[in-house]
C-alpha cells in the first residue's frame, strides 16, 4: 500500500513539474485559440439567422421583369428595355419609400433574365431568396400559357424553395392593356396546367431527374393552397407604375 | 442612312437611341438579334440580318465588356454603309468617357453622336471616291470591293447571308462569306431569313473574278441550276433519275421485294411475348459527381474565395498585379489551347473556331482582377458559354407534348431522318419502349422502303414490343406510306405515330427532294435528325445540309426544319463528345435524346453539365 502510494506521490510531482516546463506563452496561446473559435461559430450561426433581403425577380422572357425593376428602383423606366442578358441586381430602398423617414432596410433585388439559354442562372440566386416575384405578360398569356406553367412548376418543386418555404407573389404584368386577362383567369388556366403536368411528370417514373419534389395532393386538383410555401398572386403594370402589390410584398417578406 | 443606333446594358435597359433617326423600326430586330444570335454564341460573327414584314435590315454591333454594354447599330440592308464599323467604334469610345452606373439620362450624347456620325459619313464619301478613281469600274456589282463593306448599293437580288454562318472577320474577301449558303446558312430561330438567302448567281456570270473562284468552291447544291452551281460542285451530284443503286457489275435484280406474303402461320414461330427489359434508363437518375452540389448552402459567399486560391500558383506578377485591360492579343494563347482542347474532343474545327471567337469578343476589354490568370478566366466563359448553348431553347417534354396532342385527338407523329447507318431504326424501337413505360400507345410506320430487310427490322421489333405496325412493303412512295400511317393511327386510337425513314446522304438531291416531301405532305410534329456521336467534321455538313434542303425544297412558306437530335452511339466514345456540341450549335435544335447501347433500355437524356465538364476537362 506504501509503495503504491509513494509510487502515486511520485507521478503527481513528476506532472507537476512537467506541466510547470511548459512555458506560460504557450498556454496562453492555446487558451487564446480555443477562445477565438467558439466566438466564431457563435457568430456564423448569428449570420444565419439573420434572414437574407434578397427578393429574386423572374418569370418568362418578355413578361417585364427589367421594367419592373427599374419601376421599383427609380419610379420609372426609362428609355425602355430589350431582352436581359445578364441578370440585373441592386441592393436599394424602394423608390416610393424613399420619402419615408425612419429606419428602412434596403432590399437586394435582382431580376434574373427569361430566356431559356440563361435559366441556369436562376440558380444561382435562389438559395438566398427571401420571396419570389413570378412575373406573367397578362396580355399575351394564352400563346405562352405552357411554357409559364412549365417553369412555374420547375420553380415551385425546387429543393431550395421548398425547403425553404420561400414565399412566391404570381404577378400578372402588362394590366394596363384593355385585353389583358383578370388574375382570377390566370391563376385558375396555371392551376388547370400545373394539374397537367404533375400528372404527366410525377406520376410515372419513380426517380425523376428534373423536379426534385412533387406538388399539390395526389388524388386532388391542384390550387395553389396546397403548396407549402406561400403563394399569392396580384396585379402590376410596369410601364404606367402601377406597382403598389409587388412593393406591399416585398415589403411583407423584407422585414426591417 | 442608318436607321438607328441603340446602346444598352447587358441587362437590358436602353441607355441612349439617337433621336435624331426617329424612325421606328418594323418589328423587333434588336430582341430577335439578341435571342437568335449573341445569346446563341454567335457574336464572333460581323453582322446580323432580320427580316420583317416591310423591312430589310441588318445589325452590327460591338460590345464593351468591361462597363456590360452593347452598341448596335441598325440600317437597310441595300444600302451597303461602309462607315458602320467606324461609327460603332467611335461612339463606344466616346460613350465609355461619360458613362455612369448611376444615371440612365445621356441626352448631352446626342451631340456628340451627330459629329461622329458626319465624320464617319465624311470619311467614307471620301474612301468612295477614291476608289472610283482608282478602277475603271464598269459594273460594280462585279469587281470585288475587297472590304467588310460588301457590294455597292443598289444590288437588290443580292441578300448576304452574313451570319453567325461565316462569321470570320478576318477574311477580307466579303463576297466569300456572302455565298457560302451551301455549307453555313443561318439556321437559327429567324427561319424567314433562311428562305430568302437566294442564290447570288444570277448576278455573278459574267466578269471573272479570281475571288469569285474561291468561293465558287464552297458552294453546296443549290435550287437553280446555274452555270456557277455546275462549275463548281465539291462533292459531284448523284444522277437526276433515281436508279437503283448498282454497287458492282452484278446484273440487276428484277425482283427485290422479298418480302414473304403476310402468312398468320409466320407468326407462331416467333416469340410473341412481349419484351420487358426493366426500367429505360430515360427515367433513371444520373449519378453526377457532385462537384457542382456544393452551392446550395445559404452561406453562398464561401464559394469565391477558392477561386482566387487557382491564381496563386501562376506566373507571379501578372496574376498578382492584374492587367489594365484584357486585349485580344492576350487572350489568344489560352484561346487556342482551349480550341485545341475541343477539338481533340471531337468538335468539329470551324464550331469550335466560331465559339472562340465569339467569347473573345466577350472578354476583350475586360479588366483583369487581381489573382486570377487569364487561362481560368477564359476557361470560366467558355465553360458559360458552352452550358448556354446547349441548354435546349425551348421544352424538350416530349411526354407533355403528347399529352398535349391527345387532348386534341391527334396522333403525335416523330419522323427520324438521318444518314446512312446511323442507328434509326434501332433508336426507334428504343424510343418505342420509353414510350410504352410511360403508358402511351405507339404505332410504328416502315416508310424506309429502299433498304432490304428494313420493314422485316421495324415488324420484328413491333412484335417483340407487341405494338402495331404500318408497312406497305418496298418500292412504294414514303411519303404515301407515311400519309396512310398517320390515318391508321387517328383511326386505331394511337397516341405517337414513330415514322421511320431511310438513310440518305445529305448531298443526294432526289433523295433529299422525297424527305422533303414526306415532311411537308405530312407535317409531322418533331422532326427528329438521328446523327452518330462518332461523327466529326462531317456533322456541321449534315445538319446543315438537311436543314437548307428541307428549307429549299418544300414548297410552303414556313418549311419545317430539325426540331430535334438524337445522338446515337455515345457508349462508343469515351470522353470525345464533341459531336453533341457541333450539331447543338450548327442547327440550334437541342439533344432531345442519347442512345448509349444496344438494347431497349439504352436511352438517356443528354446532361448538359457532364458534358461541360467533360469537354474541358
Amino acid at each position: 500500500m506504501e509503495q503504491w502510494k509513494n509510487e502515486a506521490k511520485q507521478w503527481l510531482q513528476q506532472g507537476i513539474e512537467y506541466a510547470h516546463q511548459i512555458p506560460p506563452t504557450q498556454l496562453y496561446a492555446a487558451a487564446t485559440v480555443l477562445l477565438l473559435t467558439t466566438l466564431f461559430l457563435l457568430i456564423v450561426r448569428l449570420f444565419k439567422r439573420t434572414k437574407s433581403n434578397t427578393i429574386v425577380l423572374t418569370g418568362l422572357t418578355g413578361s417585364g421583369k427589367t421594367v419592373l425593376f427599374y419601376q421599383l428602383q427609380d419610379g420609372s423606366s426609362h428609355q425602355g428595355t430589350v431582352t436581359s442578358m445578364e441578370p440585373n441586381e441592386e441592393t436599394f430602398i424602394l423608390h416610393s419609400e424613399s420619402s419615408k423617414k425612419g429606419k428602412i432596410k434596403p432590399v437586394h433585388l435582382v431580376d434574373v433574365p427569361g430566356h431559356s439559354r440563361l435559366r441556369p442562372k436562376l440558380d444561382e440566386f435562389l438559395p438566398q431568396a427571401a420571396g419570389i416575384v413570378f412575373v406573367v405578360d397578362a396580355l399575351e398569356f394564352l400563346p405562352n400559357l405552357r411554357g409559364v406553367s412549365e417553369y412555374l412548376y420547375d420553380i415551385l418543386t425546387k429543393a431550395s424553395v421548398v425547403k425553404r418555404k420561400v414565399p412566391v407573389l404570381i404577378c400578372c404584368n402588362k394590366t394596363d392593356k384593355v385585353t389583358a386577362h383578370t388574375k382570377d383567369f390566370i391563376r385558375k388556366q396555371l392551376e388547370k396546367e400545373i394539374e397537367k403536368l404533375r400528372v404527366s411528370r410525377s406520376g410515372i417514373s419513380e426517380a425523376d431527374v428534373a423536379n426534385e419534389f412533387t406538388l399539390g395532393i395526389p388524388g386532388e386538383l391542384f390550387t395553389f393552397s396546397h403548396c407549402s410555401n406561400k403563394v399569392t398572386i396580384a396585379e402590376s403594370s410596369g410601364l404606367t407604375g402601377e406597382i403598389s402589390q409587388v412593393e406591399q410584398f416585398i415589403r411583407e417578406h423584407v422585414k426591417p | 442612312m442608318l436607321e438607328q443606333l441603340l446602346i444598352f446594358t447587358r441587362g437590358g435597359l436602353i441607355l441612349w437611341t439617337c433621336k435624331e433617326l426617329g424612325n421606328a423600326l418594323k418589328g423587333s430586330p434588336i430582341d430577335t438579334l439578341i435571342r437568335s444570335c449573341l445569346l446563341e454564341e454567335r457574336s464572333g460573327a460581323a453582322s446580323y440580318n432580320y427580316d420583317a414584314p416591310g423591312a430589310a435590315y441588318t445589325l452590327k454591333w460591338t460590345f464593351h465588356n468591361e462597363l456590360g454594354l452593347v452598341f448596335v447599330a441598325v440600317y437597310q440592308r441595300i444600302l451597303h454603309l461602309l462607315y458602320v464599323d467606324e461609327l460603332l467604334a467611335m461612339a463606344k469610345r466616346e460613350f465609355s468617357e461619360i458613362y455612369d452606373p448611376k444615371r440612365m439620362n445621356y441626352n448631352d450624347f446626342d451631340e456628340t453622336f451627330r459629329q461622329l456620325r458626319k465624320e464617319a459619313e465624311a470619311r467614307a464619301e471620301e474612301l468612295k471616291k477614291s476608289k472610283h478613281v482608282g478602277k475603271p469600274v464598269i459594273d460594280g456589282k462585279k469587281q470585288g470591293q475587297v472590304k467588310k463593306g460588301g457590294f455597292e448599293g443598289g444590288n437588290k437580288k443580292k441578300s448576304e447571308a452574313n451570319d453567325g454562318g461565316d462569321g470570320d472577320t478576318g477574311k477580307s474577301y466579303k463576297l466569300e462569306t456572302g455565298h457560302s449558303n451551301g455549307n453555313h446558312v443561318n439556321i437559327e430561330g429567324s427561319r424567314a431569313v433562311v428562305a430568302n438567302s437566294k442564290e447570288n448567281a444570277s448576278s455573278n456570270v459574267g466578269a471573272f473574278d479570281v475571288s469569285k473562284l474561291q468561293k465558287l468552291r464552297s458552294k453546296g447544291g443549290k435550287k437553280t441550276d446555274t452555270v456557277v452551281n455546275k462549275g463548281s460542285n465539291v462533292h459531284p451530284k448523284k444522277k437526276i433519275t433515281k436508279k437503283n443503286r448498282v454497287w458492282d457489275d452484278s446484273p440487276q435484280e428484277s425482283k427485290l421485294d422479298f418480302t414473304d406474303p403476310l402468312e398468320e402461320n409466320g407468326n407462331e414461330n416467333i416469340e410473341v411475348v412481349g419484351t420487358d427489359h426493366g426500367e429505360s434508363m430515360m427515367d433513371k437518375e444520373e449519378i453526377i459527381s457532385s462537384d457542382s452540389e456544393d452551392e446550395s448552402e445559404e452561406v453562398g459567399k464561401e464559394s469565391k474565395p477558392d477561386t482566387k486560391k487557382k491564381g496563386w500558383f501562376s506566373s507571379m506578377f501578372q496574376s498578382i498585379a492584374g492587367k489594365a485591360n484584357l486585349e485580344k492579343s492576350d487572350l489568344e494563347p489560352a484561346l487556342k489551347a482551349l480550341k485545341d482542347r475541343l477539338m481533340t474532343k471531337n468538335v468539329a474545327e470551324e464550331i469550335a473556331e466560331k465559339l472562340c471567337e465569339s467569347v473573345a469578343a466577350s472578354l476583350e476589354g475586360k479588366k483583369q482582377a487581381s489573382f486570377t490568370r487569364i487561362s481560368s478566366k477564359v476557361q470560366a466563359a467558355m465553360e458559360e458559354a458552352l452550358v448556354r448553348i446547349l441548354t435546349p431553347r425551348r421544352s424538350i417534354d416530349i411526354l407533355r407534348d403528347v399529352h398535349a396532342a391527345k387532348e386534341q385527338r391527334k396522333p403525335y407523329v416523330v419522323v427520324f431522318v438521318g444518314v446512312n447507318g446511323v442507328g434509326k431504326s434501332t433508336n426507334l424501337a428504343k424510343v418505342a419502349y420509353w414510350l410504352l413505360q410511360h403508358e402511351i400507345s405507339v404505332m410504328m410506320a416502315a416508310c424506309d422502303t429502299f433498304r432490304s430487310g428494313a420493314v422485316e427490322q421495324l415488324r420484328t421489333h413491333a412484335r417483340r414490343l407487341q405494338i402495331p405496325i404500318f408497312e406497305k412493303g418496298y418500292e412504294k412512295d414514303p411519303a404515301i406510306v407515311a400519309k396512310e400511317a398517320i390515318q391508321e393511327a387517328a383511326r386505331n386510337g394511337s397516341d405517337v405515330v414513330l415514322v421511320d425513314t431511310a438513310g440518305r446522304m445529305q448531298d443526294n438531291e432526289p433523295l433529299m427532294r422525297a424527305l422533303s416531301k414526306l415532311v411537308y405532305l405530312n407535317n409531322p410534329d418533331l422532326v427528329l435528325f438521328v446523327g452518330e456521336a462518332l461523327v466529326g467534321n462531317d456533322a456541321v455538313d449534315q445538319l446543315s445540309k438537311f436543314n437548307q434542303k428541307l428549307a429549299d425544297l418544300s414548297t410552303s412558306p414556313n418549311p419545317r426544319l430539325i426540331d430535334g437530335i438524337l445522338l446515337t452511339k455515345f457508349d462508343t466514345i469515351d470522353d470525345k463528345v464533341g459531336a453533341a456540341l457541333s450539331m447543338v450549335y450548327i442547327s440550334g435544335a437541342p439533344v432531345m435524346f442519347v442512345g448509349c447501347g444496344q438494347s431497349y433500355t439504352d436511352l438517356k437524356k443528354l446532361n448538359v453539365k457532364s458534358i461541360v465538364k467533360t469537354l474541358l476537362k
